[in-house]
């Protein structure tokens, strides 16, 4: 006996794939139901795994009692965000988005910095002279990143020397895209296989040993 | 045959052939060969030069839609970490299926090896905030999670005793879709100096080829293709592993069997890129004359 559970997942797979015959509301309602259950999931999720041990479960027991007293700054954030659904004081909402903009644009400034910017400038910076092959692909490297960038410099217009350079740009550019396709293609093909390999070997396979 | 009418062919046959070449490998696995490359085995080298001292964490930042590319992934890795009894901390940063899928790895796995919760491995859950949570794990990663998945408290199992924060983890291990991934690399290893490997969906793959270069991640497993690559350098390295993926469900799930779609799939799509150019520099030629 199959379980009623894979029947589910095995008819909400063959709605989602006959969107390649053409569209149709069984193609519709397995996507609204998708969108759906992952919303009220997500809810669920944070309310069991962020907000309950980390906020509720120390208000409720340790209050008084070796109570971290921080907690109540994001705590109260949290509360001022949904004060835009009251008109009057709607305004409050956003001294909580103020906060939170502030923090993650602070993260991110530096991950930015510190983790892209500087270490990616860092790794173009290579030796041409020695090493052999490994100059040569050096050579590549800094032509490759340096026609992109004068591509991607919009100043002045692309003729003469600049415009040599940044068709050279073109092509590392249009290399570069069809190495993320051919990625892609893969990703996708993997997402038809697991599918697939779901239909054939979890329902089908099983409702035809009986 | 007019051969114009062959460059409006209806998009419907293509999807019946791509079916027809990815359905039969899954009826009838082929095993076509797999060849690891050094991004990969840089990881499985890695974990081979550790033991039970060290402690890796296993981030599941992925859901349902990447399954069918991370689980393998996360299923090799897995076994060989708890092979090598390197005590693992799994946590979970993807909101949607992040959590259910290293609950479901981890009960794949635990099985086949001789583990004590709470010992040699513990789930941490799900916990959002993303960046935030990365920074606040390099001061104490047990107040980032007062308890486990479960709701049982983290700060007396032994584990964590080995898990306090950054300085105490030899690697961290992201499956990764989107850019959580990205932050491990681009936050984590510069800030806090934690090796970090990703294993992602093909599609971002080529992103994290510039932080590998850069040397903000030792080693890339990238998609189906890295999960098979892993699998064998797995299968070659140890005998018991070898007779798992022996066992008919493993075997169909191994990205080693997924590797013979990937292969059929692909050479039907450069099939028609080829035929499409070729009718199409055809029909071009007969235009100008």
């Amino acid at each position: 006996m199959i379980p009623i559970g894979i029947w589910v997942n095995a008819l909400l797979t063959l709605c989602i794939l006959s969107f390649l015959y053409k569209d149709n509301p069984f193609f519709r309602f397995a996507e609204s139901l998708f969108a759906g259950l992952s919303l009220g999931y997500y809810i669920g999720l944070t309310m069991q795994n962020t907000l309950r041990p980390n906020l509720l479960n120390p208000v409720i027991h340790e209050f008084g009692v070796n109570f971290n007293y921080l907690l109540i700054i994001p705590a109260a954030l949290g509360i001022l965000l949904y004060f835009r659904y009251i008109p009057r004081i709607s305004w409050m909402a956003r001294i909580a988005l103020a906060v939170y903009v502030g923090y993650y644009s602070g993260v991110t400034l530096v991950q930015k910095l510190h983790g892209e910017i500087l270490p990616q400038a860092r790794d173009t910076v290579l030796p041409v002279t020695h090493g052999g092959a490994n100059a040569l692909w050096n050579i590549i490297m800094i032509i490759g990143v340096f026609s992109v960038l004068i591509y991607f410099y919009f100043s002045a217009e692309h003729k003469g020397a600049l415009g040599r350079v940044s068709r050279v740009g073109i092509w590392f550019l249009m290399i570069s895209f069809g190495a993320s396709f051919g990625y892609t293609v893969m990703a996708r093909v993997s997402l038809l296989m697991g599918r697939f390999s779901f239909l054939v070997n979890t329902w089908i396979r099983p409702m035809i040993s009986g | 045959m007019n051969l114009k009418k062959m460059l409006f062919i209806d998009r419907r046959i293509i999807y019946l052939l791509v079916a027809a070449g990815a359905l039969y490998p899954i009826i009838r696995p082929i095993g076509l060969p797999v060849i690891p490359t050094k991004p990969v085995a840089a990881l499985y080298d890695a974990v081979e030069k550790m033991g039970p001292e060290n402690a890796v964490i296993v981030s599941f930042d992925y859901g349902p839609s990447s399954e069918p590319e991370l689980n393998p992934m996360a299923g090799a890795i897995l076994r060989h970490l708890f092979l090598r009894k390197i005590k693992v901390v799994v946590l979970a940063l993807f909101p949607l299926g992040g959590n259910e899928e290293a609950k479901s790895e981890l009960n794949k796995v635990v099985d086949e090896y001789d583990l004590q919760y709470g010992v040699d491995y513990v789930n941490l859950g799900y916990k959002e905030g993303g960046q935030a949570v990365m920074k606040r794990m390099a001061i104490s990663i047990a107040d980032v999670f007062p308890v486990d998945v479960d709701g049982r408290p983290t700060a007396d199992m032994p584990i964590m005793a080995q898990a306090k924060n950054y300085s105490d983890i030899s690697l961290l291990i992201s499956l990764a879709t989107g850019i959580i991934g990205e932050w491990w690399a681009n936050l984590v290893n510069p800030q806090f100096g934690v090796p970090v490997s990703v294993g992602c969906t093909a599609v971002s793959a080529p992103k994290y080829y510039a932080y590998l270069r850069a040397g903000q991640m030792m080693s890339l497993l990238g998609g189906l293709k890295g999960a098979s690559e892993y699998e064998k350098l797995l299968k070659d390295g140890y005998a018991s592993v070898r007779q798992t993926y022996e066992k008919p469900e493993e075997k169909k799930a191994s990205a080693t069997t997924g590797m013979d779609v990937q292969s059929i799939v692909h050479v039907i799509i450069i099939a028609f890129i080829v035929f499409g150019n070729v009718i199409f520099f055809a029909t071009r030629k007969e235009g100008s004359k």
